[in-house]
């Protein structure tokens, strides 16, 4: 080989190193969570590739709100979903983010609401591997540590690496809320002879335990259940009312029951959960005007017992009056009723796959 | 600066990445109590009795701060001192230990520095000349809530490490498997189930590989629990409607029921399944049938029909024999009871009869019929010639211990304990004298000393053979894609 055509020969393979090298930069920054979804699930970015195929804008989206729920960074979970794309895992996370900010019944209505699975996503044997590692997080926010333990648990069985930090970080935690420590050790440990992981893993050591992480874990403790029940493993809202039974203060498995009844369309559920006393919310007004309407209680002493205020019965009142003058139809209710339980109430309908 | 001065300066921060990056050990924390790793040492070999044709015990010092290890073997006039918190074993240097040890000790002295203190103990390894059966087979599958991926059955040869799949995940579709059983510790003999579309009860008989469909109109499920008479021609099961659930407070996790159970028996020479009046009443659930080890009963688990899952924490079932007629397949009647739950408190699980016919073991929860979610639930052991119990005290810890089989010469059972994490069953293996004595058990040992931290699977059902099966993953394959099922009426 000539020395003319040796250095052809480098400056090609440099061009297409740089090439591929600068492919890499931009995929990187085009798709920033795809990259730390893998790191999540103890996977290459080749990996990930080969286990989950590209990434389109969607996806991207997807796995962000998935980090960082992981990360309970709300902020950015609700940046996240902010933009509705009428998808579940979306409505999940924005549910959830709503929740964390206290709001999740007065943000209900503002969003796309596959039903139930809006609030709970279900996990079974045509649930993604993707749905079922989220499907986790929001019980390990309600407090509920058998069904965050066992969704990490699925989540890593059916992660490409059947590991993670994703899952092991979850099972160490819900371990140390519900006290108990020999599990939590194991992954601990994991955690521990991660580079990634090290640090956070130190400090969970119960003797490590910050005064904040501290109050954190007895937080989450106060609110596990101290009834045994055996339930199924999709009784979402005997588990939330169990959850109550043990603490009623739970204000967000109290909002988390109160709108799976009103999602599920369910108000006699709805006004058995319902204690004014302990939340409020307009949501719980339009539901409560829907129900007292059809049992003829429209009196005052129950506008009083249930807060519902002057100008949410005139708006209900108009919603009535446009819904009987149409004869049922929608089409003039929308544009001012649209984000209104009524509106849900009346005029939403199950897509058939749900 | 030169240039060989710059190349020196790059070699040296290479190596001192290197050495940082390969220098590290593991780290053991965290340890000691109330953690999952409460033994000076891992596996806590302290005091075990293990065979004299296992392979070399590797275990590691728990000790974080612990420094300059010094671990000195010595049997008859063999000594080996192996150095640092590992200790890992040359398979020679092992091999000359175990034969100068069989059927005495292996004193051990344990040496280390705390700081600048020195601290060490005496500790003994107690080898029985009893060969155990060289080869274990077990399902590793995630705790992972009646589901599944990527499965494989196991077959471990125990005096080495090595290790081969007997069916997998690859070779199926990543279909589901239940777990392998050896009838009386045959390799020759024994069998597993695929689940699902093509599947079937995979019959290894003498060598020869069967894949049957081991129901019919008759029976309320596929077979799930069960075992192969000693003559290989008859099987007996049990139907089950399983329901999985979970329990909301106290660390229990997973609770799984039945909320119907009856026994069938298999006949592999006449493809038929039998029924039997005794054995399939509603109002009563019969599950877990073995075989006696002269295969003139079986043995089960039965409980009376109850509501459930309110009713669950109700559910205890007796242990109860019945005649078997081995010329005809027959379960006759009525069943004796030789362990009773009322009499008891507790609820008797997965029987199984010695080969040599002297010892029943199964295990006792407080309730149920799944116990290894049940941090209560214990293995217990008759002894058939007096009918009394044999003290299994040194072997039972305080995580669900349950999933034991014999070794062909009923001198050491193995069984699969959550001790410690709790949460990933792991086997271990206690040996029986003539006299009843039960040794403390060991865990099956491993290459890296380290295996179980990085563990995230449990053994699940590990089995006893004296010789390996003769098939392999890509064998059970090829059946499961080319041979089709043989149906049984």
């Amino acid at each position: 080989m000539s020395r003319k055509t040796r250095r052809t020969l480098g400056i090609i393979l440099a061009v297409a190193a740089l090439a591929a090298g600068g492919s890499q930069l931009a995929f990187l920054a085009r798709y920033p969570y795809f990259r730390k979804y893998a790191a999540q699930n103890g996977i290459s970015l080749s990996e990930a590739r080969k286990a989950w195929g590209h990434p389109d804008k969607l996806s991207e989206v997807a796995m962000g709100l998935a980090v960082e729920a992981a990360n309970e960074n709300w902020q950015a979970v609700a940046a996240l979903a902010a933009e509705d794309r009428q998808a579940e895992v979306g409505t999940y996370y924005y549910n959830l983010a709503n929740a964390m900010q206290g709001q999740l019944p007065d943000k209900l209505m503002d969003y796309y609401q596959p039903f139930e699975r809006g609030l709970f996503l279900p996990v079974g044997s045509h649930s993604t591997p993707f749905i079922i590692a989220c499907a986790g997080d929001v019980w390990f926010e309600l407090g509920y540590m058998p069904l965050a333990e066992r969704d990490a648990m699925l989540g890593m069985l059916f992660s490409p690496a059947h590991t993670g930090s994703r899952y092991l970080r979850r099972l160490a935690e819900t371990n140390l809320v519900t006290g108990d420590f020999e599990a939590a050790s194991k992954y601990l440990r994991i955690l521990l002879n991660s580079p990634g992981d090290r640090e956070w893993a130190a400090e969970r050591f119960p003797d490590a335990w910050s005064p904040e992480y501290r109050q954190r874990i007895m937080e989450k403790r106060a609110l596990l259940p101290r009834i045994d029940l055996v339930h199924g493993m999709d009784q979402a809202p005997l588990i939330l009312r169990v959850m109550l039974g043990s603490n009623p203060s739970n204000k967000m498995a109290l909002d988390y029951l109160l709108c799976y009844d009103l999602l599920t369309k369910d108000l006699d559920a709805f006004v058995g959960d319902f204690d004014p006393s302990l939340t409020r919310s307009r949501l719980y007004e339009e539901a409560m005007l829907i129900f007292l309407a059809s049992k003829g209680g429209m009196t005052e002493d129950n506008f009083s017992h249930y807060h519902i205020s002057p100008q949410t019965i005139a708006q209900f009142n108009r919603f009535v009056t446009i819904y009987k003058q149409d004869g049922g139809s929608g089409r003039n209710l929308s544009a001012e009723f649209g984000k209104s339980y009524w509106y849900y109430f009346y005029f939403a309908a199950k897509n058939e796959k749900n | 600066m030169r240039r060989t001065d710059a190349i020196l300066c790059g070699l040296s921060v290479l190596a001192l990445f290197l050495l940082l990056a390969c220098g590290r050990e593991y780290d053991v924390r965290p340890s000691g109590t109330g953690t999952d790793r409460t033994s000076v040492i891992f596996p806590n070999y302290q005091d075990v009795t293990i065979p004299c044709n296992i392979a070399p015990l590797n275990f590691y010092y728990t000790d974080p701060a612990g420094a300059r290890y010094a671990t000195t073997f010595t049997a008859g006039s063999v000594s080996f001192t192996v150095k640092g918190r590992e200790v890992v074993w040359k398979d020679r240097n092992w091999r000359r230990l175990l034969e100068a040890a069989a059927g005495n000790d292996i004193e051990v002295v344990s040496a280390w520095r705390e700081g600048d203190i020195p601290v060490s103990f005496r500790w003994k390894i107690h080898v029985s000349p009893d060969n155990i059966d060289p080869y274990l087979t077990y399902r590793l599958i995630e705790p992972g809530f009646e589901v599944w991926d990527d499965l494989e059955i196991i077959e471990r040869h125990l005096e080495s490490f090595e290790t081969r799949a007997i069916s997998d995940w690859r070779n199926t579709g990543n279909r589901c498997m239940n777990c392998h059983i050896h009838a009386q510790g045959r390799g020759d003999l024994s069998m597993f189930y695929l689940r699902g579309e093509g599947g079937g009860a995979i019959l290894n008989r003498d060598g020869k590989l069967r894949k049957l469909t081991l129901k019919d109109s008759l029976m309320i499920s596929p077979t799930v629990y069960g075992e192969i008479h000693p003559d290989g021609r008859f099987g007996v099961f049990s139907t089950n409607i399983i329901v999985p659930a979970m329990h909301s407070a106290g660390g229990r996790r997973m609770e799984v029921f039945d909320t119907a159970s009856d026994l069938c028996v298999a006949d592999f020479d006449a493809n038929k399944m039998l029924i039997f009046p005794e054995t399939a009443r509603k109002e009563t659930f019969e599950t877990f049938p073995v075989f006696s080890a002269d295969g003139q009963s079986v043995y089960y688990c039965t409980a009376q029909a109850r509501q459930l899952p309110a009713e669950v924490e109700l559910m205890r079932y007796s242990l109860v024999r019945i005649p078997f007629d081995a010329e005809t397949g027959t379960l006759g009647g009525p069943a004796d009871t030789v362990w009773s739950a009322a009499a008891h408190g507790g609820s008797a699980c997965h029987p199984k009869a010695s080969p040599d016919g002297r010892w029943l073991l199964f295990t006792v929860a407080a309730y149920g019929t799944f116990p290894i979610n049940h941090r209560e639930c214990n293995l217990f052991m008759l002894d058939l010639r007096t009918g009394e119990p044999v003290s299994l005290d040194l072997v039972n810890d305080d995580k669900s211990d349950t999933y034991h089989s014999w070794s062909s010469d009923s001198k050491w059972f193995v069984f699969a304990s959550k001790r410690g994490d709790g949460m990933f069953g792991k086997p271990y293996f206690s040996h029986i004298a003539e006299d009843g004595t039960v040794t403390r058990p060991f865990l099956l040992p491993q290459k890296d000393p380290h295996y179980y931290d990085k563990m995230l699977r449990s053994f699940n059902v590990p089995d006893l053979g004296n010789a390996p099966v003769r098939f392999d993953a890509r064998e059970i394959g090829r059946i499961l894609k080319e041979v089709p099922a043989e149906q049984f009426e």
